[in-house]
């Protein structure tokens, strides 16, 4: 599968470039050097990168730019990681984002699940 | 309309926002709280506009120059193990 | 430990311009940028000038980055800032890995996109338009067979000529359905008379179709009224303005569209749902300053709807009322990023000037960039709102009132 725009009218011919070999959800891909995880991706047909921690609804990338994090994914071990802003390098090896088992409803329980949030409770008080 | 999602990392919709905004007569910070919009890994970055426009349109009033969502530091999110002294001094 | 002169966050035009100002002035400087390639949103850019040439994002980029390189300006790339600490009369720069401490930081992180949700807006294949302009500018990848562009204004038109050129089909172009978040951008002629005050400037077909039409509210009226059916088309895609999208359709990705026809007013026409397949869809709401950093180091802030949003607080000299905090480039407000880029210089000029022995050399200088800024945006070829000169006056004003006020709280306290 080639998604790739080989022929630009102003940009030019794309240029050449080292292939790079990856994994992501245990099977391997190629993409060149230089390219994001999610673009490599998309480049092999490859949209979906996560799914939604407590719903399971399929994302990909939104804003391909660092902000949105809707792109997250584990990078060799690494959680979290932006698809849209990460490198290939060869051999690495991608999992996308899975529903997470969530025993704590914050809501009732009254936990801070990120960083920001446990400020903004301690500001509460 | 009301299904829509508003902020996607916590999967907020406008009715709940509405709903909310509208039972407690909150401010943009209470119904961030009360809603967990913005409040997800983005940090507000993709649907803090939108949580705004939703309170303006309850609360009829104009955006004042005061953000109206306080921004907290990590603006990037962090680990707690990262946060707590990982980090090296240059 | 290392102390810098200065640390300059964002490494696009502005923050690569600032970079080379220091560097040329001999400060020790480090820029940071989460980015893995230099030049910011610069790189994605590609549009004719009015004089025919092409302004290459990627070749900008380039130039700046090289210059900066030839200086030995320590660029870092891939590296989030999440905090900016004020320690003494120093800050302490926060990344994942390492922190930095500086006399003077330059705030120069751009511009983030505004949301318009739309119902299945969550699904694969839904993205904004930043995200597909960099898709296919900057990695040269397609974004999908067909798609569909939600939302009309000078940024959407522009990438829609970009994804043109790279041979990407598109349905059209249209507007977002009237609700509390799109507001003014679900109304037809609140977008026909924005197009139409950029007419001018604008380099796309589309816009001079607007100049043609739309100059004057009755031509607006009418072009309204008798909007064609099957819209107005540029580059072979319609753009509707009597169109909207009511939903995004799909179980694991997009699928398609359901599309409905509105009024000159925007209200949607009962029963007028038709169903368009495509497997991408673009997301276009405009943009708002990214100034989450400024507002953690507690710089005052001011909304202003010519710019954008809200903005950090700041005078010509890009300085803001806390001493050794800067700002340039879109975290100011909206703009091209030509004047980003002058706006960066003058930041660089700025902080030279303060940890110079000769300041008054210097000085000089800062005076041509800062006339060369308000020049830049005279001439820019993409105006994102017709009243940037007005919102940058009442930002000035807002920085001369903080300044005069912290001068009478000091004579106060010498008093008693
Ligand atoms: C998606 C998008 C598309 C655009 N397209 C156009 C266009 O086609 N034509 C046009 O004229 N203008 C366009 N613009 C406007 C653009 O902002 C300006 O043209 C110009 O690039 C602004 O320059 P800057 O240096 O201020 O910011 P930018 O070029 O945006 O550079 C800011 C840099 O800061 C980095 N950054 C931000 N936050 C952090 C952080 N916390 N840590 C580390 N790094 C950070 C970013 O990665 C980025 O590289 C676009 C803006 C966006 C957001
Ligand atoms: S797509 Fe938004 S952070 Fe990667």
């Amino acid at each position: 599968m080639n998604n790739r725009i080989e022929n630009h009218p102003i940009l030019g011919e794309l240029e050449k470039r080292k292939k790079v070999t990856f994994q992501f959800d245990g099977k391997s891909y190629e993409g060149y050097e230089g390219d994001t995880i999610a673009a490599a991706l998309l480049a092999n047909g490859i949209r979906t990168l996560r799914k939604h921690e407590e719903s399971g609804n399929p994302r990909g990338i939104y804003c391909n730019i660092g902000h949105c994090y809707e792109c997250r994914v584990t990078v060799d071990g690494e959680t979290n990681v932006r698809a849209c802003l990460t490198p290939i390098k060869e051999n690495m090896v991608v999992e996308s984002g899975k529903v997470q088992p969530s025993p704590l409803d914050p809501s009732k329980e009254n936990i801070p699940r990120t960083y920001a949030e446990y400020m903004e409770m301690e500001g509460e008080k | 309309m009301k299904d829509t999602i508003i902020c996607r990392c916590e999967e907020v919709t406008l009715g709940e926002l509405e709903e909310l905004a509208k039972k407690h007569h909150s401010s943009a910070r209470e119904l961030k709280l009360l809603s967990r919009a913005g409040m997800g890994f983005c940090g507000g970055r993709t649907c803090r506009q939108a949580v705004d426009r939703v309170l303006t349109s309850i609360t009829k009033k104009d955006p004042t120059d005061a953000l109206p969502l306080k921004v907290a530091p990590p603006v990037r999110p962090m680990s707690l193990v990262d946060l707590g002294g990982a980090a090296k001094d240059e | 430990m290392q102390v810098y002169d200065a640390v300059i966050i964002g490494a696009g035009p502005a923050g690569l311009a600032a970079a080379i100002q220091c560097r040329e002035n001999n400060l020790n400087v480090v820029v940071l940028d989460e980015y893995p390639k230099a030049g910011g949103r610069l790189l994605g850019q590609l549009y004719q000038e009015p004089d025919g040439t092409w302004w290459n994002g990627i070749e900008e980029s380039k130039a700046l980055e090289t210059k900066a390189e030839q200086l030995d300006t320590d660029i870092r790339l891939g590296v989030s800032v999440h905090h900016i600490e004020t320690l003494d009369n120093q800050f302490v720069v926060h990344t994942k890995k390492e922190n930095f401490t500086t006399k003077n930081v330059i705030i120069a992180t751009g511009a983030a996109e505004s949301p318009v949700p739309v119902p299945g807006w969550t699904l694969p294949g839904v993205m904004s338009i930043g995200a597909a302009q960099v898709m296919t500018n900057v990695h040269r990848v397609k974004v999908g067979e067909k798609g569909i562009i939600v939302g009309i204004n000078v940024l959407s038109a522009a990438i829609a000529q970009e994804l043109h050129l790279a041979g990407i089909e598109l349905h059209s172009m249209v507007l977002p359905a009237k609700h509390i978040i799109s507001g003014e951008q679900a109304n037809p002629r609140k977008v026909i008379d924005d197009l139409s005050r950029v007419a001018h400037l604008a380099p796309s077909k589309f816009i001079q179709f607007g100049s043609k039409f739309a100059k004057y509210k009755w031509a607006q009226n009418l072009a309204l009224q008798f909007y064609p059916k099957n819209g107005i088309k540029m580059w072979e895609m319609p753009i509707h303005l009597r169109k909207a999208i009511k939903q995004i359709n799909g179980t694991e990705k997009v699928e398609s569209v359901t599309l409905v026809d509105v009024t000159a007013d925007g209200e949607i026409v009962e029963h007028s749902e038709e169903e368009v397949q495509v497997d991408f869809v673009c997301i276009a709401g405009g943009l708002y300053p990214l100034a989450e950093l400024a507002a953690v180091v507690g710089c005052p802030f001011q909304y202003s709807e010519e710019l954008g949003g809200h903005v950090p607080i700041h005078n010509e000299r890009m300085e803001t009322p806390i001493p050794g905090i800067y700002v340039a480039g879109n975290i100011t407000g909206i703009e091209s990023a030509k004047v980003a880029r002058e706006q960066g210089i003058v930041a660089g000029l700025s902080i030279a000037k303060k940890e110079s022995d000769s300041p008054d050399i210097i000085e000089e200088k800062l005076q041509t960039a800062i006339e060369n800024v308000k020049a830049t945006r005279k001439a820019a070829t993409i105006q994102f709102h017709p009243n940037i000169p007005e919102g940058r006056a009442n930002v000035s004003a807002a920085f001369s009132k903080i300044i005069d006020e912290q001068k009478t709280e000091t004579t106060k306290e010498k008093i008693s």
